[in-house]
């Protein structure tokens, strides 16, 4: 009998104790536990320090795409009209969320590192359609670009021509069609 | 294939220990190739001579060694030959196997060597896979990863740059960074297309591929640069970033832009086609393509197709309907007509772009189900049965006839109305073949052919001439003894030694009318003419090729009778062909939509065809010939049917209502000037909407996919065609068509037999073709076509046989022999040896002008296409420097042509080679050149200048580069700021 009591109150011994300890539960959603540097959450599509989208529009991120969630559709940058350095972008890009199982593989088979998986987690919604994330929903603010472009060479000393060869020519007539030789982007003449 | 001599020598070879057995002349690329080795190559492409350029094919190469002294093969101690290497490693592509010969691939030297090639192929190839149109399906990049280094000693910064793409010609982007210099794009347009546009600049790094024609690469075969070219280096204006090559699904079809049938994919992703590629097929196309074929896939999309049938409201306006409100009032006003004027009060005329499936609907519904003969297509070439009895080998294949064969091309621009089919020609006569041409126009096929200028109007007699010299070349010697019978068509023997009967009977008729008679006639030179003649003599075959100007002009028949007489036809490389300016030309023709034929080339009233249709038709027409389009369109019906054609857009003059017709009911694409008068219109798919089968000109039957949906209603021609029926009570539903494909087999005798099932896949042996669905192949086992090429996986489709060979292949000697002995009597009663002479002496100031063809015309199937529309040229005159001196006419002035039939204002363009008193102009360049000229072959005009200097250039015929092209990136945005 007595054995018994003692029983019980050895096993309120641990609940009382427990109450003062520090909970190991937060109080979501006031409260968020940080995430780990490398987890997988909500992606985003980068841009470079001056602005302009990372993404080129290869669609290498959908070939790698093991849920088929994403669509890439190309693009030709013009002069008037430029989204990504280089000569194309992605006209349209959309991930849809139900299908994403946020396995990163788009990261990895990106060239440019555009589309990363950032360290958001609530993605639910009332409507599927809310689901299809577009370009708008996935492109950083334009302030938020981090570094320069393939094609900007500022602070990086490399010949631009091969073997000091300087290279110029005079334009035969019957190619007035087409813009002037060789010219070394970014070289800053 | 039956073509020319012995099959070549065997040498025996060793590859990686593999024997192949290869014919003599093959190089260590092709016969490692057969062997089933791979050499890894760049510069060499099998179609293309091999220059040797990039060194990606370096192996090692043995012989067995001799003893200097004796001169015997040193053999070892087992006996076998001792293999001697050269020190160094060879270029396989430009090595050419010798008996014994020994090859290793998989040596660390050639390892090394490969490695090698590549990394200095990539130092300064531009990082640019990603973005690249050729990534998915480029040689470069499958050969560094199958046989690169996987890594590269030269850093990014100490690549050559060059500003991004430039456009090398109107549908062409060339991007120099990319570019290997491997030539192939050179030596396509050299050697392939005949046309001397590209070529290299400056050397060393600073080598560059440029066009040094005027417009840049004036070739109309340019696309076949971007699937040679091994790299990204050439990319086509209209797939320029449109989609990843993995991600396109490609469909099956056939061209629907000329009779040639090339076999074509067409690209598509979510349900619009983005581009086209040529599918390999070793009878038709090779692996080419035009520009025409290849760019002008714009019809596929919906832009200004009609979606709904649409009639008139009671204000008299074109509204939309339903269909079955459509089809109630067609039936309806039919059969008012009908019981007006009885069945011969209606019409039908067809267009030469349908399938097989829907001309058959249309000639069944009207001849079965309405009652009519009056049934006819346009433009028609083939109006008789000469193909039909007399036509090509169905093994023929063009581009494989060569020494002991002549092609005699009659009265067809080759290059302008069967690109591909130029090509061909262009392969054989390189190959030996003699090429005669035969015209009243230049053409680019006269470079290197023997050829035979005519005067308009009297081009029977420079035909009978040739003729009559190949005939007395051929025949004259024997001394006309004894005359044995008819040669036999597929007899084995050689036509020269059995001078037959009907041969000498046509000799003798065409006495008075030999080379001589040309002189002062023709602006040809009488020797000239015998020379061809004997040219056609001594050749093994004849092939003749014939197109509109010729049918026109009446030669088909002398062409006809000359080929019974000889016993030329009906082998391969023998016999004629009927080039029709539509894709379907011939199967129009086979499926009966002329007047006075039925399906399968019978008259009317030919009793055993009407005992043959009456187990198929519910019911015959009449036995009497109907009337042609032309009576048809001059008001000969009061209600007229026309499907898939446009007499108006023709010839804008041309009012039906004007001329009687009451009731006209049109079925097109577009709503095209003739569908704008009409009182019921019904939208129709177009040929990449729609499964089916099209005749080529060498009557081969293929099939054609549907690639994308029906844009809005439209409906299949042969669905509408069945639903109007059932109207009528007509019992027959098709359902698919197949269906109606397997009727086609049971009333067109040539075609019996045939089906969708054996028109498709062909069954594959070979153990390297595993089925994929139509991948590229730019796979191990298409080493030999690296470069793109899509391999042809759904069916060849079969060429239908005439009755000597059907009648050969079946054994029935009595048959055979009796189709045989036709010596083409009747067929050389409908010549007439004359001279036009109102035409041919073109009194005082007049000249003669000749409407011609031209491959980018104003045409909506050209038009609707983005890129080709700029390269169609605004309506121009070509006269020769003679007159043109004479008249004071300047290159770019304007002139007013007055005819017989109407007046036009054009152009001024002086051309070399056009015979002076003639000038020619183009047709279907949105001025009614045919009607100026009364609808005749050519006709006499007045001249008059309406402004003598050029003209201000509005839409310049030079077309301006694609503007989305412009490259630069450093135009506006400043360096360092990207
Ligand atoms: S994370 Fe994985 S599943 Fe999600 S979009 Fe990227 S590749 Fe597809
Ligand atoms: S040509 Fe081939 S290797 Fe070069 S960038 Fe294009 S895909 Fe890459
Ligand atoms: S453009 Fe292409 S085909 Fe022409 S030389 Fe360069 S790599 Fe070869
Ligand atoms: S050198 Fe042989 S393939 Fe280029």
């Amino acid at each position: 009998m007595l054995d018994d009591l003692m029983h019980l109150v050895r096993g309120m011994g641990v609940t009382f104790g427990t109450m003062f300890k520090k909970p190991v539960t937060i109080a979501y959603p006031e409260v968020k536990r940080p995430v780990s540097d490398r987890f997988r959450g909500r992606h985003e599509l980068k841009r470079y320090d001056n602005g302009l989208e990372r993404c080129i529009g290869c669609s290498l991120c959908s070939a790698a795409c093991p849920a088929d969630a994403i669509l890439v559709v190309p693009a030709e940058n013009r002069d008037e009209e430029r989204y990504s350095p280089g000569e194309r972008y992605a006209a349209v890009y959309e991930i849809n969320m139900l299908r994403c199982i946020f396995c990163g593989f788009c990261e990895e088979a990106c060239p440019v590192d555009a589309i990363v998986l950032e360290h958001e987690y609530e993605l639910a919604a009332y409507d599927r359609r809310e689901m299809l994330y577009t370009k708008s929903m996935l492109l950083v603010p334009t302030a938020a670009g981090v570094g320069g472009t393939p094609q900007d060479t500022r602070g990086r000393d490399v010949p631009f021509r091969m073997g000091g060869m300087d290279y110029f020519k005079t334009p035969l007539e019957v190619k007035r069609a087409l813009p002037a030789g060789p010219s070394s982007v970014g070289a800053g003449e | 294939m039956a073509t020319n001599g012995s099959a070549p020598k065997l040498v025996n070879v060793m590859i990686d220990g593999r024997p192949a057995a290869v014919g003599a002349g093959t190089n260590v690329v092709d016969a490692a190739h057969a062997a089933g080795v791979e050499i890894p190559i760049f510069c060499h492409h099998p179609k293309l001579v091999p220059v040797g350029m990039c060194r990606m094919c370096l192996v090692e190469v043995g012989t067995p060694g001799v003893d200097p002294a004796t001169k015997a093969p040193i053999l070892d101690d087992e006996g076998a030959p001792v293999i001697k290497y050269f020190p160094k490693l060879m270029a396989g592509c430009t090595t050419v196997v010798s008996e014994g010969m020994h090859v290793r691939t998989g040596t660390p030297a050639v390892a090394e060597a490969r490695e090698a090639v590549l990394e200095f192929l990539l130092t300064s190839h531009p990082l640019d896979c990603p973005v690249c149109d050729k990534g998915g399906e480029c040689p470069l990049q499958n050969l560094t990863m199958r046989y690169g280094p996987g890594r590269s000693r030269f850093v990014w910064g100490e690549k050559f740059h060059y500003p991004k793409p430039v456009p090398v010609g109107p549908l062409i982007a060339l991007d120099r960074e990319r570019c290997v210099l491997c030539a192939r794009c050179i030596r396509f347009e050299d050697e392939i297309a005949d046309d001397q546009v590209l070529g290299f600049e400056n050397r060393g790094r600073g080598m560059e591929i440029v066009s040094f024609s005027d417009p840049p690469l004036d070739s109309v075969f340019s696309g076949n640069t971007t699937d040679v070219c091994p790299v990204g280096a050439l990319t086509t204006a209209d797939f320029r970033f449109e989609s990843r090559v993995w991600e396109l699904e490609s469909r099956p079809a056939v061209c629907p832009h000329c009779a040639v049938g090339c076999n074509i994919g067409y690209d598509t992703r979510h349900g619009r086609v983005l581009r086209v590629m040529p599918r390999e097929h070793d009878a038709v196309n090779e692996i080419w393509l035009c520009d025409k074929g290849r760019f002008g896939h714009g019809f596929t999309t919906a832009e200004g197709r009609l979606t709904h049938p649409l009639v008139r409201d009671i204000s008299g306006a074109l509204v939309a309907t339903t269909w079955d409100d459509a089809l109630t009032r067609v039936a309806e006003a039919l059969k008012r007509t009908v019981a007006e004027g009885g069945p011969a009060a209606v019409g039908g005329v067809a267009g030469a772009t349908l399938t097989n499936e829907d001309a058959y609907a249309f000639g069944r519904f009207l001849r079965a189900v309405v009652g009519t003969n009056n049934v006819d297509h346009r433009p028609k070439v083939i109006a008789d049965d000469s193909v039909h009895r007399f036509g090509a080998g169905a093994d023929t294949i063009v581009h494989a006839l060569g020494a002991g064969h002549a092609i005699v091309v009659v009265g067809l621009d080759a290059e302008a109305e069967a690109p591909v089919l130029f090509l061909s020609l262009n392969k054989a006569r390189r190959q030996g073949a003699a090429l005669i041409t035969l015209s009243t126009a230049p053409q680019k096929l006269d470079r290197h052919a023997s050829h035979l200028r005519a005067v308009p109007g009297s081009e029977a007699t420079l035909l009978a001439a040739l003729v009559r010299a190949a005939l007395e070349a051929e025949y004259e010697p024997v001394d006309g003894a004894s005359v044995p019978s008819g040669a036999l068509p597929n007899a084995a023997v050689p036509n020269a030694a059995v001078p037959s009967a009907a041969a000498r009977v046509l000799a003798d008729r065409l006495a008075d009318h030999g080379p001589a008679a040309v002189h002062g006639v023709h602006p040809v030179d009488p020797d000239a003419v015998a020379q061809a003649g004997k040219a056609l003599a001594s050749a093994g075959g004849v092939l003749w090729i014939y197109g509109r100007s010729a049918v026109d002009a009446g030669l088909v028949p002398l062409m006809a009778a000359y080929a019974a007489a000889t016993g030329q036809h009906g082998r391969a490389g023998t016999g004629l062909v009927a080039v029709g300016r539509h894709a379907n030309a011939q199967g129009v023709a086979d499926m009966g939509l002329t007047p006075d034929r039925l399906p399968g080339h019978a008259r009317v009233d030919d009793a055993a065809a009407r005992e043959r249709l009456a187990d198929v038709w519910p019911s015959l027409p009449s036995s009497e010939p109907g009337l042609d389009a032309g009576a048809m369109l001059a008001g000969g019906v009061q209600a007229l049917y026309v499907l898939g054609t446009d007499p108006v857009g023709d010839d804008p003059a041309l009012d039906l209502r004007a001329n009687g017709v009451r009731t006209l009911i049109v079925q097109d694409l577009y709503l095209t000037p003739t569908a704008a008068q009409a009182d019921i219109v019904l939208p129709a798919q177009s040929a990449a909407e729609r499964d089916g089968t099209f005749t080529s000109l060498l009557r081969r039957v293929q099939r054609t996919y549907a690639a994308v949906d029906p844009v809005g209603h439209a409906r299949a021609d042969w669905k509408v065609l069945r639903d109007l029926a059932a109207r009528y009570g007509d019992a027959e539903s098709f359902a698919a068509p197949s269906d109606v494909f397997d009727e086609i087999a049971r009333a067109v005798p040539a075609y019996a037999g045939l089906s969708y099932a054996a028109l498709g896949p062909a069954i594959r042996t070979a153990p390297t073709d595993i089925f994929l669905p139509f991948a590229p192949l730019t796979e191990a086992r298409s080493v030999s076509y690296i470069g793109t090429r899509y391999e042809n996986r759904h069916g060849i489709g079969a060429a239908w046989l005439t009755p000597a060979e059907a009648t050969y292949a079946a054994g029935d000697t009595a048959a055979h022999e009796a189709v045989a002995a036709d010596g083409g009597e009747d067929a050389f009663a409908g010549y007439a040896v004359a001279a036009d002479d109102a035409l041919h002496a073109a009194a005082g100031d007049d000249l003669v002008l000749i409407p011609t063809a031209i491959l980018f015309d104003a045409g909506r199937l050209v038009a609707s296409s983005t890129v080709l529309h700029p390269l169609v040229p605004r309506p121009f005159v070509a006269f020769s420097p003679f007159d043109a001196l004479q008249r004071g006419l300047v290159e770019g002035g304007r002139v007013r042509v007055t005819g017989a039939g109407g007046t036009f204002e054009a152009e001024v363009v002086v051309q070399d080679g056009v015979t002076p008193g003639t000038a020619l102009a183009p047709e279907s360049l949105g001025i009614a050149v045919r009607a100026a000229v009364g609808g005749e072959r050519a006709g006499r005009v007045r001249v008059e200048v309406v402004a003598a200097g050029p003209i201000e250039r509005g839409a310049s015929p030079t077309p301006a580069p694609r503007p989305s092209s412009s490259p630069s990136t450093t135009a506006t945005v400043t360096p360092g700021q990207i």
